[in-house]
């Protein structure tokens, strides 16, 4: 059988948590992982330990104490400014090795699972990937639930024998937990030993706002005939959740927004995790463009119209008056 | 006949296979141009969409054409007209057989294929769920020592929410007319028109012998279909595969439970109907009577006849994939028809086929006209059957 | 002409529809589900022969699995792909994505100069989208994922890659070799060529490789070389849309709203 570079006799009982951030601020993920691994290191009387490679943190490490993080790991090279692949996990690596921790969870973001998969490969261990909820059994080994086959299938995942015990967790599914400031922890600074000429992956350019691509945006407010011209609305809620806004063929007709934003048979297909449907009675046509969609939320003032057959939940209710005030909500929340 | 001169010529192979592909069709065109006048393209495009040059590049053996080459509906009204009888259609699904060669079909269509390959259907939807439309109305898998009739259902009418309608009502006509009739459900094989009509012969071949095989297998023999467009690809291209098939569009079957007087009608309508007449009923299959009777014994009125109908009807501008491919507001043939439907008075346009009214509700819907309902007449006999 | 040589990574998946979890013995039953290319791969397909268009070269297939997989990879051939090799044992069974990373490296190490490896972006049925930088890793390779378009610079040896990023895009570039995954949908496959299908269904080249042609060590392959072990399945509790109303005023169904696209993500 395959064996971990470390395994179960040289584990330490700790539980990582791969702290992912942006420049500006760590990821929302992250946080989450900071407070669903604080419940499990409790469970285990265990410590939790943030690790964080950047350029320079900027009050990172406070915020992280805040969200239940015991200790903080921390590699600073101007080298680990942004995510590069072999940068980020030649110092997790290292870190891993040195420290030999029993669990490491990363956030399933993009950078996440790239590291993650390179990572496991190096360390010989296996990686509990993309999961929707994780527990511990008494004895530490880390259980945790995915999801295959479109969604359709469930299954508990778990490793035995090998260290440390990686997973990377889907965004979004444990909530972040209240901070609280007053906690203190330590700081461990970590060698980093990187050079130019490991870092393969060049940044030719970054571009932010041009172009719209709706197969890959994670969130999708679409109108139909129903919103009428408004779609300054649409744009404003989809500005808040971070998505792209669509339509349906007649609103494209009408010349209130671009073709290249039509979603359907003859229009884009996409793919998001969320679709917020606002005025669309739900025609054949139009839905095929969504059916790949993970939650679709419809709001229509018709109760019998065929697209709350397509939507997970439903709203009958005028888009004038449900939309203004879901943005109002939103606003409260942020 | 190749000239050398062009330098945008197609290879020897391509040109063999435009000619045998249009069976020589194209070379009685004298270039008298009535087919460019008669198109419909001509009453919605601002410039001309030359029928003619087409029919000429395809002469030439010339590729191309590019956009104005997945225009055409396939809808037949220029070939009744055409003075050398020269089958426009065809004609068009050849070059588009060439272009699919170079590599130069339109986006959306491969995924069209792709999805018949992976999936029998040409809608992106899961072949397992074939059958979701008529979960709740138990109908029995074909049996050929049972059953009269197999109703093929296609592919349209099974995924196409408001499509399903026109299956249900069929099913409640079929079942207060008594008639034994059986499905094939999830194995239900794709009829591929739609290949058909973007042109990829050979891959429309491929999957006719498979589907024809289906029925075989299945000892089908007479077939009842929702669309005119499995109707014809049925009765025009799978005889050669399986000749004991016997194709029918409902409405032709409808009529003969008529005549044979097992259908029979509880409460006349009493509303203002006219047709229009799906073009590959009307024109590719010379149809137009029995959706006429069937309309005529379900109403207590006369039909109401538009500008152009019967063998004159105008295309609702679904055919020839055009379903799958954007056509610009403004540029919708359905329009234009509901401006004839308008000027009868009629308060109901009845069709009889799955894409007609598609094209044809979403017109009434962006023209906002609330005087007119769109029915199939599938919907408009089982609101009048006696259950 | 260049001589890039690049590899696809194709998985043959039940469609994720058809398949279940056996009620009582709780294992997955997939007996009864069509098969299909993973649609993901059918992108990398298409983004491998627009470079083989582009800039001359080969395309090879590579695939672990077993032997059924044959006929559905040859339609890879009939849309232009030169070769395929399919990595077929029994040993090879069971592999998570370590031991299947491993096997697949162990492939293209046989096959020797290749300049380019695509991959989909996850497979519909895992869907753990780590093979891709698992393959990099085994092989020291690097790696692009997510991309949406790609151009190589066979001379300079360089792959240059865009990525949608959230209100944006990036552009990367990576030296060769290096192993590349492309987005779900971000171009639209060819359909197949029916010049050359009769080709690929009766004579294109598939050549099947098992454990010892590829001297894989038997510690790293299938069950035991997979860390991982799956210790429970179940059934997700409906694929269905749920079609749940919300109900209540205004600001009552906005509230559960917030919360249910808290959830959605
Ligand atoms: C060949 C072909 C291709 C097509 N391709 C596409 C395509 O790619 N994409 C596409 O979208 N369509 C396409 N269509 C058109 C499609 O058939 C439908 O007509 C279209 O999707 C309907 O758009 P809609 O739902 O916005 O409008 P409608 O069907 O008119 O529905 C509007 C809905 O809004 C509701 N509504 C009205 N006012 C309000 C309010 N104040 N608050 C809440 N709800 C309200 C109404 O109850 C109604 O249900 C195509 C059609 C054809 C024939
Ligand atoms: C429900 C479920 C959950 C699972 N969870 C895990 C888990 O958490 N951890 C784990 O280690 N394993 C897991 N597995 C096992 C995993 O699916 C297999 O290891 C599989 O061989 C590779 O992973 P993948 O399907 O996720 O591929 P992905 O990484 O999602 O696939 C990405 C791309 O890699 C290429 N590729 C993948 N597999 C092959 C192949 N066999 N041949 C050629 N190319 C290929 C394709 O290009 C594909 O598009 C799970 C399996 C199931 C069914
Ligand atoms: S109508 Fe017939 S003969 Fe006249 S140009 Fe058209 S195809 Fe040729
Ligand atoms: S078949 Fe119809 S759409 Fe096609 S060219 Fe003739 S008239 Fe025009």
């Amino acid at each position: 059988m395959v064996k971990s570079l470390y395994g179960i006799d040289e584990e330490i009982n700790a539980i990582w948590v791969f702290l992912e951030q942006d420049g500006s601020a760590l990821a929302g993920v992250s946080l989450e992982l900071l407070a669903r691994g604080g419940e499990l290191a409790a469970q285990l009387g265990w410590r939790l330990v943030g690790f964080l490679p950047c350029r320079r943190a900027a009050g990172w490490v406070e915020e992280a104490f805040a969200h239940g993080a015991d200790e903080v790991l921390l590699a600073e090279d101007p080298l680990l400014e942004h995510f590069t692949v072999e940068a980020y996990t030649q110092v997790a690596y290292e870190a891993l090795w040195e420290h030999k921790p029993s669990i490491f969870l990363l956030g399933a973001t993009p950078n996440g699972r790239d590291l993650a998969g390179r990572l496991a490969v190096r360390l010989r261990t296996g990686l509990n990937a993309d999961c929707t909820a994780l527990r511990v059994n008494p004895a530490g080994v880390l259980v945790s639930e995915v999801s295959g086959f479109g969604g359709g299938v469930l299954a508990l995942i778990e490793m035995a024998h090998h260290r440390p015990q990686m997973a990377t967790v889907r965004p979004g599914v444990f909530p972040p937990g209240e901070p609280d400031f007053n906690r203190q922890g330590t700081v461990v600074r970590l060698p980093v030993n990187l050079t130019v000429e490991s870092v393969h992956t060049r940044i030719v350019e970054r571009v932010v706002g041009q172009g719209v691509d709706l197969t890959q945006s994670p969130v999708l407010v679409v109108g139909g005939r129903g919103v009428g011209d408004n779609f300054k609305m649409l744009y404003e809620l989809a500005e808040l959740l971070g998505g792209e806004v669509g339509a349906t063929r007649p609103p494209v007709d009408e010349g209130y927004i671009e073709r290249a934003r039509q979603i359907g048979q003859t229009g884009v297909i996409c793919r998001p995790d969320l679709a917020i449907v606002c005025g669309v009675s739900g025609a054949f046509h139009f839905t095929v463009g969504i059916q790949e969609a993970g939650t679709v939320i419809a709001i229509n003032t018709d109760p019998e119209a065929p697209i709350f057959a397509a939507a997970d939940y439903g709203i009958v209710g005028d888009v004038h008056e449900v939309v203004p005030a879901l943005i109002r909500e939103l606003q409260v929340t942020d | 006949m190749k000239p050398n001169d062009e330098p945008i010529l197609l290879d020897d192979a391509l040109w063999d296979e435009l000619i045998t592909l249009t069976g020589g069709e194209a070379a009685a065109c004298y270039q008298c141009g009535v087919c460019t006048a008669i198109c419909p393209w001509g009453l919605v495009k601002e410039e001309t969409f030359s029928v003619r040059t087409l029919i000429r590049r395809a002469q030439l053996g010339l590729p191309g054409g590019a956009d104005v080459l997945w225009l055409c509906t396939t809808c037949g009204e220029c070939e009744a007209y055409c003075p050398r009888g020269v089958d426009i259609p065809n004609v068009f699904r050849a070059l588009r057989g060439v272009a699919w060669q170079r590599r130069e079909a339109p986006e959306g269509l491969p995924s069209l294929l792709w999805s018949n390959y992976w999936n029998d259907n040409p809608w992106g939807q899961p072949p397992s769920q074939r059958m979701q439309w008529a979960q709740d109305l138990e109908l029995p898998l074909f049996d050929p020592a049972e059953h009269e009739i197999l109703y093929y259902v296609g592919s349209t009418a099974a995924y196409d929410k408001r499509a399903q309608q026109i299956a249900r009502a069929l099913v409640k006509v079929f079942r207060a007319a008594g008639i034994a009739f059986g499905v094939l459900g999830v194995h239900e094989p794709p009829d591929g028109a739609e290949i058909l009509d973007v042109g990829h012969r050979r891959y429309f071949a491929e999957v006719a012998e498979q589907s024809a095989e289906v029925f075989r297998t299945h000892g089908v023999t007479r077939l009842v279909t929702t669309s005119p467009h499995s109707y014809d690809v049925f009765k025009q291209e799978y005889g050669r595969f399986y000749a004991a098939l016997q194709p029918l569009h409902y409405t032709q079957y409808l009529a003969e439970l008529l005549s044979a007087g097992r259908l029979h009608f509880a409460k006349p309508l009493a509303r203002k109907i006219t047709f229009h007449d799906p073009c590959y009923l009307a024109r590719h299959n010379d149809e137009t009577v029995a959706p006429r009777q069937v309309l005529a014994a379900t109403l207590d009125t006369e039909l109401l006849e538009m500008e152009n109908s019967g063998a004159e009807t105008l295309c609702c501008g679904g055919g020839g994939g055009r379903m799958w491919l954007e056509t610009a507001a403004g540029e919708r043939f359905s329009d234009l028809r509901l401006d004839e439907a308008l000027e009868t008075g009629a308060e109901v346009l009845a069709t009889a086929c799955p894409f007609c009214l598609a094209c044809l509700e979403d017109s009434v819907k962006a023209r906002g006209i609330e005087q007119l309902q769109v029915l199939d007449i599938a919907e408009i006999v089982a609101l009048t059957v006696a259950s | 002409m260049s001589n890039l040589h690049t590899v696809v990574c194709v998985k043959i998946v039940p469609k994720p529809e058809e398949v279940s979890v056996a009620p009582e013995t709780l294992r997955l039953d997939r007996a009864g589900a069509r098969s299909e290319i993973n649609p993901p791969d059918m992108n990398a397909m298409e983004l491998a022969l627009s470079l083989k268009e582009r800039h001359g070269g080969r395309v090879s297939i590579i695939s672990m699995g077993p032997p059924f997989f044959t006929p559905l990879l040859r339609v890879a051939l009939a849309m232009g792909a030169d070769h395929v090799y399919l990595l077929s044992d029994r040993a090879f069974g069971g592999a998570d994505t370590l031991a299947t990373t491993y096997t697949l490296a162990k492939g293209i190490e046989k096959l020797g100069a290749v300049d380019l490896i695509i991959c989909g972006e996850e497979s519909s049925d895992g869907a753990t989208g780590q093979v891709p930088p698992g393959l990099a890793e085994w092989l020291e390779w690097a790696q692009l994922t997510m991309v949406n378009s790609l151009d190589v610079d066979v001379e300079q040896r360089q792959a240059r890659g865009r990525r949608e990023i959230p209100g944006g895009h990036e552009i990367l570039e990576v030296p060769l070799p290096a192993v590349v995954s492309v987005q779900t949908a971000s171009n639209e496959p060819r359909f197949m060529d029916y010049k050359i299908k009769p080709w690929a269904f009766a004579e294109g080249r598939v050549t099947v490789w098992n454990q010892a042609d590829l001297a894989a060590e038997a510690e790293y392959i299938g069950t035991p070389g997979s860390p991982t072990i799956v210790s429970g399945l179940d059934e997700a509790a409906s694929r269905e849309r749920k079609r749940i109303i919300l109900e209540g005023s205004v600001s009552e169904q906005v509230e559960q709203l917030v919360a249910v696209m808290e959830q959605a993500g």
